[in-house]
């Protein structure tokens, strides 16, 4: 799965690396029943700590994303959740408007001009 | 063509002196015939004329349809080692089949009764010679043009990396059914256990005498059971087995490209660990596979899921620390 981390993200990291694994969920790199590479692996990628990357699992486990079970690591048991995934593209979308000088604001303006 | 009507001649040459020749000699075979020798050389077991003729055809046939069908439904056709491991299992095959049935018949030749059929130590050294030189001549002539598979896709997967950002892949795979066999044997190993600590019976004793055995393949079980692949900063690293452990490392300096290729075990030669030369895989599960071009010319293939992302950040990678 490709992980993608901001560095200049002031978000905690736990929940950086949910948005990370939410979205390559959500961009159909891994179907439901699909098994989740461990997370000692996905921290030692990504050089965190193995805790946090957990931390994060038990969000998107709790969002109803993945299923943990015994013996059987982790697995994908739905889509993503479709608001969570809008919030998080809305956010960067935020982040990028602000790079280029827009506002809140402006972002609103050309989403009603949207047809 | 040409090498379709010399395969065809072939087998049916074969198939003609398996049955024509002891049809030529019938009438100078003891009945029933020897069949069977010990490693002494001694005659150990016997067949009628009937069954000789029966049993003798089996494994040239389960071959011959193998090969076909190998030949006509395998995509290793286009490979130059497919090619000629083709050509020198059906020759090699076809001349032990014929070198077996030509020596059984040679020793029971003029003899009175089949325990009198003694076979020549050469006969063994012969038929085993004369079956590995005409293979090996046989997969030589047949290996024909160099393979073309090893030209990678035309536009290798690339992504764009935005500065900013720390990009990392991770793939995982896993074969379910080593699993269930590394279970399995260590099921044995704990009831072999249990059962040391019962009694000191010599059977018991004989039992742990496999506890090496044991030992070993539970280890390679663990170690060929799952993979994890990790791209990210400049190297790749494979981690073996649950733990990631033993790993390996591949520094993205010496790799020129990478791409997603769908490979299974018959076309490089089976699972687990593969070395043909240039063509190293590391297989633990059919299909999807990561393909890492070396600059030095070989390339390494992955059994890995989720490839294409990774091949996509492998070359993303190259393309902006190799030649920024």
């Amino acid at each position: 799965m490709l992980l993608t981390l901001d560095l200049n993200d002031v978000r905690p990291l736990h929940e950086q690396v949910a948005g990370a694994l939410r979205r390559a969920i959500g961009e159909g790199s891994y179907q439901p029943g699909d098994r989740l590479p461990p997370a000692r692996e996905i921290a030692g990628a990504l050089g965190i700590n193995p805790n946090t990357v957990l931390r994060a699992l038990r969000g998107l486990r709790d969002e109803g994303l993945l299923e943990f079970r015994r013996g059987r690591g982790v697995s994908v048991t739905g889509r993503a959740d479709g608001r969570a995934l809008l919030v998080q593209r809305a956010r960067e979308l935020l982040d990028e408007a602000r790079r280029y000088g827009y506002g809140r604001d402006d972002l609103f303006r050309i989403l009603e001009e949207l047809p | 063509m040409i090498s379709r009507l010399a395969a065809a001649g072939w087998v049916l040459l074969v198939s003609a002196v398996l049955i024509a020749t002891p049809l030529a000699v019938r009438e100078r075979l003891p009945d029933p015939m020897a069949t069977h020798w010990t490693f002494g050389l001694v005659p150990d077991g016997a067949a009628t004329f009937g069954e000789f003729l029966v049993v003798s055809m089996p494994v040239w046939v389960v071959t011959c349809a193998a090969l076909i069908a190998a030949g006509a439904y395998g995509r290793g056709r286009a490979r130059r080692v497919h090619r000629a491991s083709w050509w020198g299992l059906l020759v090699g095959v076809g001349t032990l089949a014929m070198g077996v049935n030509l020596s059984t018949l040679a020793a029971n030749l003029d003899v009175p009764d089949w325990r009198s059929a003694l076979l020549p130590g050469w006969h063994l050294a012969a038929v085993l010679g004369c079956a590995a030189v005409a293979g090996t001549v046989a997969g030589y002539l047949g290996r024909g043009e160099p393979g073309e598979p090893d030209i990678p896709p035309p536009a290798p997967p690339r992504l764009r990396l935005e500065p900013g950002r720390q990009t990392v892949w991770v793939g995982h795979a896993r074969n379910t059914t080593t699993v269930m066999v590394g279970l399995v044997v260590l099921a044995f190993f704990a009831v072999l256990a249990f059962l040391s600590t019962l009694d000191t019976d010599d059977d018991v004793g004989m039992y742990l005498s496999f506890l090496p055995a044991v030992a070993v393949g539970t280890l390679v079980v663990l170690v060929t059971m799952s993979l994890t692949v990790r791209v990210g900063g400049d190297r790749v690293v494979i981690g073996f087995g649950p733990f990631g452990w033993p790993r390996r490392r591949i520094r993205l300096e010496t790799v020129e490209s990478a791409w997603a290729e769908e490979l299974r075990a018959t076309e490089v030669g089976g699972w687990g660990f593969r070395g043909l030369p240039g063509r190293a895989t590391i297989m633990v599960r059919g299909g999807e596979c990561l393909v890492l071009r070396y600059r030095s010319g070989g390339r390494l293939a992955i059994s890995v899921d989720d490839a294409a992302h990774g091949a996509s950040l492998v070359n993303a990678l190259i393309a902006e620390r190799v030649n920024p």
